[in-house]
């Protein structure tokens, strides 16, 4: 049965009429067409579908919809708007962090939110926050350096 | 000397991937598109008696075997797979019919619904079992889809005189390649023509499955590649069967059709690196000399034949390793089982090969006494030698100066004296020699792929390359685009590329083998130089390039003679790791790496190729387990089936040798594969030497070094090896239940 | 047919737990992978679930004189940034799963999985925790060893829910955690091992051991620990073959896709063993 959900995507409100138990991945790559978000496994083990939920880092695969009523929802497409984005952006494209591109968006996510609350990681820091995104291509080391190169050039920024 | 084209350069494709707006094939949405579902057996074998298919609603399809215009096999070196079963099923997970319709819901359902009615076959499961049935086999009448011998020099001869023969056998497991975008493709039926969307790496491969599928002609087919997240040889030859499946179904639909797996699907039903056994007769002089080598080869094809035969082939060109032995005898089989498919996976049978021959090469060297860095040393290919086919070695082989510098980097000598004398916890150092032959085998450019590229200058003096090679995420894209940039002396902004569409590009053959940049950039650097010269001829040109085969190569396909590739990429690994006493999970400590791939075409994306494929190498060493039990595949999840994360392995140190190759494009060979071949046998080698074990096995799980604990403590141990461990060591239990006798050992021991 | 309930307090979800027949849903990192079905399509229950992750009766942590109460529905990432929060049990939240999963993931949850490798059960059974469970008419406190009942089985009734963990406030000297993972991050366990100690005058004042993933349910035993309480290294370390043997007949650890049986029992017992020998004294 359809239920009302609200919440704010990318700082814009939605009000969506939906199965409340439909993953929030399926809402926002074909309600709402941001195909940016990926799927990579389903079940939460892959992070290629990772979005920013009440300023954290969450797996949207393996989120119901109707538990994200009133929260707040950022995807790779509302993020890459912003000035972190770019810096991150750029950083990867020096450090070499992108191949086949898939599970890059969710690793993006998941370096704003390290450095939002931890604005000048250590390379431990770097591989925990990024332990919940796989990455088949780069071996990770040259991401771990992408975000390095964020962290030092984005002074002031998070 | 550095060249200025190895200098890094940023990805042309980082925006648009790392922002989310690139669009792989599942983000793709096609007006009035439906959805189809695979209905796959759930027996190893067995003949289909009846299939029971509930009322179809209005708007959804059943697609099977009858909706096939032409043939119903998949296109590939023996046509014997059917895109969807016949009367008989070999695996569990192979098609027998999609479910088309414009509601998942419903074809959910629909799929849920159906009913096959099967009479169970004796199914084969293993090398051995597929050696001995004879009276029911699954593919010809021995169960071989190939079988191979070569021979160099008088191998029987060496055997009969010498004494001194050292035998070993080797086994390697699946591995699933977890490209993170799973296999995708939509069909299209638009005006009598098909045209098929998808994540694949050989454009043609899949033109010509369908052809052949379709027996139409040739202007009514069209593939197109999308981006493509991650292939490692999975998107070779497997897309070639979603696509037929997407076409039929978009034929009888009359509407796009998608097609696209999810993650547990993806693992369960599509190919994987060929589980090997291998096995080596070796036999030395008085000074220690490796006379002859006797190796025989068994890899475990699935199914179907697939490309098994090629991967036999290269596996069994790989068999001596880097070493110049005089007299060889080499076997291969390629047997068919009950079970999914193996197929193509970077490195293509020789990284199962490469581990064995290395661990063997170790082997000796304990036995002779010498270490193995210096037994390996002194048996290392050099310039003016011959291959195991008989192969001429044309360019310098720059092994000595990457030993040098890799024992260096690593100080490998320096810490193998030191864990020899004292223990400091269960420490381990290892080292691999390898190469990798580069491109297709012998004349198989010439004979089979027959590559044409295309330059094409336009009147904005752009210039668009044409090719249908593509960019999996290697960063094809930009090396080749930096290729043309380079020769024509044009802003790399200039150059286009765009994803390989058919109706578009000639046929410079598949994605695979590394032939993307040695072969079709060394076509587009001639290209290139060419059109450069008629630049001022005319606002808009046209210049096409096809191979032609290097004079030197000599082939001989029937009898495995000469050369077995037009060159070859060298490399060497250093391994450090440090056993948990108690538990014997191993935690690597450092990973090094020199290679020679001629020349970097541009530095960082080499470096992002052997970053990557050390990391999978490891993986396929360690943790990646993948066990089939009667058919059906154990770690079916990704949840279960892991690969590497961002902290089960520490930085490596990489170092290149430049070693420029007269015919590859500003002197690049080979690199994609090379670094996941070294990997394995380099960590394997360093657990041995930690805890003293043969290891024979990967991937090296702590399950199977406990299985090894009885052995840990043979007494020819040093007495710090012994201490260190028995001061931890609980001594092995035969049954789960702790039996009285096992208790008095255990108090023994503490 | 209703496929989930969001109520909009504690009372309303234990009053839609007394009317019908649903699936507490907190945190969903289980169940909708357990539910899944293609992508796309919402997961399949049997029962309509019923949305307890928000209820803000349910996320606190309050720290009273002797015990910490622990909100069944608190993620784990925020019981890992909880000041409060026992040594013990942040080391074993560290080693759990992902980041992304532990934001939403509840340690109440987790609880009443009752799987095997569940791995915040080891640290809750040696810790001496219970569960708090609420109906309509009121709360009862279980221990969570009395809670747990299985492989997927507790003692909550479909009227009941799990309101809330009490861990009684001790600290102990030595903590000796291992997770033994499929890899060393992002992973399921094989085994993992928690022995606590407390040490006073060198007699062993108090001392905790749990097993998880090698039997059905942890594995913790308070008679063997009985018998180590008040003694000497010396003792313990003569008497450590009989206390393998014991532990031994507990541990009944199966084969499955990540580990085998008999890796499992060795290395429990060397994990035991080496905690015995080499961390406490």
């Amino acid at each position: 049965m359809k239920k009302e959900i609200n919440f704010v995507l990318n700082k814009k409100g939605v009000n969506i009429t939906t199965d409340p138990l439909r993953r929030l991945l399926d809402i926002l790559r074909e309600d709402l067409g941001l195909k940016g978000v990926k799927e990579g496994c389903g079940e939460g083990e892959c992070g290629s579908c990772a979005v920013i939920i009440n300023n954290r880092i969450v797996n949207s695969c393996i989120v119901a919809v109707g538990t994200v009523e009133g929260a707040e929802i950022i995807t790779i497409e509302g993020y890459r708007k912003t000035k972190q984005y770019k810096l991150l952006e750029d950083s990867f494209a020096e450090a070499g962090a992108v191949q086949c591109g898939f599970c890059t968006p969710g690793i993006i996510i998941a370096a704003e939110t390290l450095l939002r609350i931890n604005p000048e990681p250590n390379e431990n820091a770097i591989r925990d926050a990024i332990s919940g995104n796989l990455c088949r291509c780069t071996g990770y080391n040259m991401i771990v350096e992408g975000i390095k190169i964020a962290s030092q050039k984005g002074k002031g920024l998070w | 000397m550095k060249q200025k084209i190895s200098i890094p350069i940023k990805k042309s494709d980082v925006p648009e991937k790392a922002g989310g707006s690139a669009k792989y094939i599942a983000d793709i949405e096609f007006e009035g598109m439906l959805y189809a579902k695979t209905l796959r057996s759930d027996r190893p074998r067995a003949r289909i008696n009846s299939i029971k298919i509930p009322e179809l609603p209005e708007g959804y399809y059943i697609v099977d075997k009858n909706d096939i215009p032409g043939k119903n096999r998949v296109k590939m070196i023996i046509d014997d797979q059917p895109f969807f079963a016949e009367d008989v099923v070999n695996y569990i997970g192979e098609p027998i019919l999609l479910v088309v319709g414009p509601d998942k819901e419903k074809v959910f359902e629909i799929v849920y619904k159906i009913k096959v009615y099967y009479e169970d076959i004796e199914p084969i499961f293993t090398i051995e079992e597929a050696e001995k049935e004879k009276k029911n086999p699954i593919y010809g009448d021995d169960n071989c889809f190939a079988e191979y011998e070569f021979k160099k020099g008088e191998p029987e001869k060496a055997f009969a005189t010498l004494s001194y023969i050292v035998e070993d056998e080797y086994s390697t497991d699946y591995q699933e390649h977890i490209y993170l975008e799973p296999q995708g493709v939509v069909g299209i039926y638009e005006n009598g023509k098909v045209t098929v969307y998808g994540a694949m790496q050989c454009p043609y491969y899949v033109k010509n499955a369908l052809l052949q599928a379709f027996g139409w002609d040739e202007n009514r087919i069209r593939v197109v590649q999308t981006t493509t997240g991650g292939a490692f040889g999975g998107k070779e030859e497997y897309p070639s069967l979603i696509a037929g499946h997407a076409a039929f179904a978009a034929v009888k639909t009359g509407k796009p059709v998608q097609l696209v797996f999810d993650r547990n699907e993806d693992i369960e039903v599509t190919t994987k690196r060929h589980p090997s056994s291998i096995k080596f007769k070796t036999a030395l002089d008085e000074n220690n000399r490796i006379i002859a080598m006797d190796v025989d080869i068994k890899i475990d094809a699935g199914a179907n034949a697939g490309l098994s035969d090629v991967v036999l082939q290269r596996s069994m060109f790989s068999a001596t390793g880097v070493y110049n032995i005089p007299n060889i005898r080499v076997r291969g089989k390629a047997l068919a089982t009950n079970k999914v498919p193996s197929g193509a996976f970077r490195g293509f049978g020789a990284p199962q090969v490469f581990f064995a021959i290395e661990m063997h090469m170790y082997h000796i060297a304990d036995k002779v006494g010498m270490e193995p860095i210096d037994f390996k040393t002194k048996h290392i290919l050099m310039r003016g030698d011959t291959t195991s086919t008989g192969g001429l070695l044309r360019s310098e082989v720059k092994l000595p100066e990457i030993i040098d510098t890799i024992d260096k980097m690593s100080q490998y000598r320096e810490k193998y004296e030191k864990f020899k004398k004292k223990r400091d916890g269960l420490k381990g150092i290892g080292f691999s020699l390898f190469f990798h032959g580069c491109g297709f085998t012998g004349s198989g450019e010439k004979d089979l792929i027959k590559a044409k590229v295309k330059l094409k200058k336009k009147k904005n003096d752009k210039v668009e390359i044409l090719v249908s090679n593509v960019d999996m995420g290697q960063g094809a894209q930009t090396a080749l685009r930096k290729i043309v940039s380079y020769s024509l002396d044009k802003p790399i902004e200039h150059i286009i590329y765009e994803n390989p569409d058919t109706d578009r590009v000639p046929d410079s053959g598949p994605t695979v083998a590394s032939r993307t940049v040695m072969i079709v950039g060394g076509l587009l650097e001639k290209a290139a130089r060419k059109l450069k010269e008629r630049w001022n001829e005319a606002p808009e040109l046209e210049i096409v390039e096809r191979y032609k085969q290097p004079e030197y190569i000599r082939w001989d396909q029937k009898k495995f003679k000469g050369d077995a590739y037009p060159e070859y990429s060298w490399g060497a690994n250093v391994v450090e790791v440090e056993i948990d006493p108690v538990t014997y999970e191993i935690k690597v400590l450092g990973i090094w790496g020199v290679y020679d791939v001629g020349v970097a075409i541009d530095e960082k994306m080499l470096r992002g190729q052997i970053e990557g494929g050390i990391i999978q190498g490891l993986g396929f060493a360690t943790i990646e387990v993948m066990n089939i039990k009667d058919g059906k595949i154990q770690q079916d999840t990704i949840t279960d089936y892991i690969i590497p994360t961002s902290k089960d392995f520490p930085k490596i140190e990489i170092k290149l040798i430049d070693n420029p190759y007269e015919y590859g494009p500003f002197g690049a060979k080979c690199a994609g594969e090379l670094p996941f071949v070294g990997a394995a046998p380099a960590l394997a080698s360093a657990v041995q030497y930690a805890l003293n074990v043969p290891i024979r096995k990967i991937p090296v799980t702590p399950e199977l070094l406990l299985s090894y604990v009885n052995l840990i403590n043979k007494p020819q141990n040093s007495k710090e090896l012994r201490e260190c461990l028995t001061t931890e060591h609980v001594p092995p239990l035969r049954d789960p239940e702790v039996s009285g006798t096992e208790i008095a050992e255990l108090k023994e021991t503490s | 047919m209703v496929s989930a309930y969001r109520p909009e307090n504690l009372k309303e979800a234990l009053l839609r737990r007394k009317e019908f027949r649903v699936i507490p849903f907190a945190g969903g990192t289980d169940l909708m992978v357990k539910g899944r079905r293609w992508s796309g399509l919402a997961p399949h229950f049997e029962l309509p679930v019923l949305f307890i992750g928000h209820l803000g009766e349910l996320k606190n942590v309050e720290l009273e004189q002797n015990c910490l109460r622990i909100g069944s529905c608190c993620t784990l990432s925020y019981l890992l940034e909880n000041e409060n929060m026992p040594q013990a049990i942040k080391i074993a939240l560290w080693m759990f799963a992902s980041p992304a999963i532990r934001n939403i993931g509840t340690i109440g949850g987790n609880i009443c999985n009752a799987s095997p490798a569940g791995d915040t059960l080891p640290v809750l059974y040696a810790v001496n925790a219970s569960v708090v469970l609420k109906n309509t008419n009121g709360i009862r406190e279980v221990p969570i060893e009395q809670f747990i009942k299985g492989v997927g089985k507790t003692v909550l009734q479909d009227d009941e829910l799990l309101k809330e963990i009490i861990i009684p406030i001790k600290s102990f000297d030595t903590i000796y955690y291992r997770k033994v993972g499929t890899r060393k991050a992002n992973a399921l366990s094989k085994i993992s091992f928690l022995g606590l100690a407390k040490i006073k005058n060198g007699l062993i004042e108090d001392i905790r051991i749990s097993f998880g993933a090698v039997a059905p349910t942890v594995v913790r035993s308070m008679e063997i620990e009985d018998r180590l309480k008040g003694k000497t290294k010396k003792y313990i370390k003569q008497i450590i073959p009989e206390i393998c043997s014991q532990y031994s007949t507990l541990i009944k650890p199966i084969d499955d896709q990540r580990s085998n049986a008999y890796y499992r029992k060795i290395v429990s017992l060397r994990l035991l063993k080496h905690f015995l020998t080499k961390d406490i004294l």
